[in-house]
């Protein structure tokens, strides 16, 4: 009764939190606005604020959301995955592989769309998902999974997909501003292409994790347990492994590489209510959506110009990070 | 009733076909992407210093609305709202700024240029090529989407007659002084093959010793540079004491010492902003160094 009465009031101040953060996501740019200018968008529907208001801010604090809320289900889904708290998407792979994908295509000059998708988020997916499906196979041996080997070949793998991303950044230094997108994150050039592209994915991964949560419950006590429980063990772990995945790579190809999310996050809620994954991936996603506004919104108003949103999610993420680890025992 | 508000509308819509639909015409940019022009245009937005200096070169400047926080010349652009810079130009200035026409060129990042295509704003984008005779075309494409032909004509002619009085001066040249160029100040940083500086360099009758090297910008190496002993080492920089700390550092940069322009002290300053912009001042650069690579055809001006 307790922890319920703590998780209404956690998700009220979520709440709470979230519309704030749209709001001065709205109301801060560089170009002045405020209330009158919105109301005027209402009521007399200008072009120019219409362009502003919806076209550039909101399209970015909800890209920044859904970016934010992906990664961190897709770390909830790693952490439980692997019972490791060191798991997330980079260490898995997933993210250097898909940044590898995208710079292949501007080094391979490739800049066409297909379907409304352009042909560098489809690498960056392409080869996040080849990474860690590789990984995934080098890890079995004779039939039997290991976890650990598993970490530690995607992170050699993933070590390798970031070699060969700054090697070709450096064959093609003209590039550089494209370079420090994929590596550091950003969201300055948010479109409603983007959301689109994004918001199938995320709201199919999330509804699966959700249904499949009592059995990540299960996991966790074991992969014999689990199976003497009635879990079907192998295709649970199948199917978590390829939607955080998924989404990972999703991420990465609209919003370059942006760290310490999908790390921080889950960790954040399990201290807050508790290890169950029935709740964990509802809150993951809906914290790690409003930090990442938020960390936009230092992004693209502490500085004259913009700052990479990789620097602010570290420099937020780490000390916050800290000080929740020293409280808790 | 009604049908007379009808042959209003109509006569007016074929009034207005007749007196300016001749003026519509739909040009391509440089990444082959369709402009309508129509009116010329009263609210204009540069996305590169270069392109800032061919507009006001070319009667433009009140009808600038914004520039980079590059554009610096002439001082006029100074006073101009900023949007930002080449690679990071702001999308909520730019709209707010409510622009007829932007130009931006081949430097500015795709994505961006993307974006601003994606926002339905006029965009025209053009390529600065890799030699000196692109600034000519460049100009005349300003010319024709700002609908200054004329003027523009009259510049580029100004120009090539600049151009090929440097050319006659340096058409005795026997020997061509293998040259060192080095920009972004300290370091070894150079221009190889792709890049309009190295034609600078050729068009001044000299060599560029990373000439042959396919990059466009690279950092030279120590051993490369004192194995190709330059004759002439040329310090792009902003200002004469940012030339002096570079020239400086070269001097006292032991490895160097042995260099033949190190020690006959043919080290000398190219102001970057007339070299590094392929506008009007480029042709500026082009006698400056030919006159730095080959005094001996310059005296009689002097």
């Amino acid at each position: 009764m307790k922890t319920r009465t703590k998780k209404l009031r956690l998700l009220l101040v979520l709440l709470i939190l979230l519309v704030v953060g749209l709001l001065i996501s709205l109301l801060e740019g560089p170009v002045e606005t405020n209330f009158n200018d919105l109301w005027n968008l209402i009521i007399n529907n200008d072009s120019t604020f219409r362009t502003i208001f919806i076209d550039l801010r909101l399209s970015r604090a909800l890209l920044a959301f859904l970016v934010g809320a992906s990664l961190s289900l897709s770390g909830a889904i790693l952490q439980g995955y692997f019972q490791n708290p060191m798991a997330g998407p980079f260490v898995v792979g997933v993210s250097s592989g898909a940044s590898f994908g995208a710079v292949l295509c501007i080094y391979l000059g490739l800049n066409i769309r297909i379907i409304g998708f352009s042909v560098q988020s489809i690498f960056a997916f392409a080869s996040g998902f080849a990474i860690v499906s590789l990984v995934y196979l080098l890890s079995q041996r004779k039939g039997v999974f290991k976890v650990e080997t598993l970490l530690l070949t995607g992170i050699a793998a993933g070590a390798l997909a970031s070699a060969l991303t700054s090697f070709m950044i450096f064959l093609k230094a003209d590039s550089f501003e494209q370079a420090v997108f994929w590596l550091l994150g950003s969201f300055a050039l948010s479109d409603w292409n983007q959301i689109t592209a994004v918001v199938p994915y995320f709201f199919l991964c999330f509804i699966i994790a959700q249904w499949l949560a009592k059995d990540m419950n299960l996991l966790v006590l074991g992969d014999d347990v689990a199976q003497s429980l009635g879990c079907p063990v192998s295709s649970v772990r199948k199917i978590f492994l390829a939607i955080s995945t998924f989404l990972a790579a999703s991420s990465v190809s609209v919003s370059g590489i942006i760290g310490f999310v999908g790390l921080i996050v889950p960790h954040w809620i399990r201290i807050l209510i508790g290890p169950d994954h029935r709740h964990l991936f509802l809150f993951s996603s809906l914290t790690g959506g409003i930090f990442l506004i938020y960390s936009d919104l230092l992004a693209r108003t502490l500085l004259r110009g913009e700052l990479p949103i990789g620097i602010i999610t570290a420099v937020v993420g780490a000390p916050f990070f800290i000080y929740l680890l020293s409280q808790r025992k | 009733m009604k049908s007379k508000k009808i042959h209003a509308v109509f006569l007016l819509t074929f009034l207005n076909a007749v007196l300016f639909g001749s003026q519509q015409k739909t040009i391509k940019d440089d990444l082959a992407f369709p402009f309508v022009m129509t009116s010329p245009p009263q609210r204009i937005i540069s996305l590169a210093p270069n392109i800032t200096e061919i507009l006001f070169d070319l009667d433009l400047g009140e009808k600038v609305v914004g520039v980079t926080r590059y554009c610096d010349f002439p001082e006029k652009a100074l006073k101009k709202e900023k949007i930002g810079g080449m690679i990071d130009p702001n999308l909520e200035k730019i709209i707010a700024l409510n622009p007829d026409l932007i130009i931006g060129f081949r430097g500015n990042p795709l994505r961006i240029i993307e974006r601003l295509r994606g926002l339905h704003l006029p965009l025209f984008v053009l390529e600065m090529g890799t030699n000196l005779e692109t600034v000519f075309i460049v100009i005349e494409k300003i010319g024709t989407i700002t609908q200054k032909e004329e003027k523009a004509e009259i510049l580029v002619e100004s120009l090539k007659n600049r151009y090929s009085k440097t050319q006659t001066a340096l058409r005795n040249v026997q020997h061509e002084p293998r040259v060192f160029l080095s920009i972004h100040g300290t370091g070894l940083w150079t221009c190889g093959k792709g890049s309009f500086l190295n034609d600078l360099v050729e068009k001044a009758r000299g060599v560029n010793v990373a000439g042959n090297i396919p990059r466009k910008w690279l950092h030279y190496n120590r051993e490369q540079l004192i194995h190709d002993n330059p004759e002439v080492i040329i310090i792009l920089s902003k200002s004469e004491t940012e030339f002096s700390k570079v020239k400086e550092w070269i001097k006292n940069e032991a490895h160097l010492k042995g260099i033949k322009a190190v020690e006959t002290d043919r080290i000398y300053f190219l102001d970057e902003n007339l070299a590094t912009r392929p506008g009007p001042r480029l042709i500026d650069a082009l006698e400056e160094l030919a006159r730095i690579l080959h005094p001996q055809f310059f005296k009689e001006e002097r």
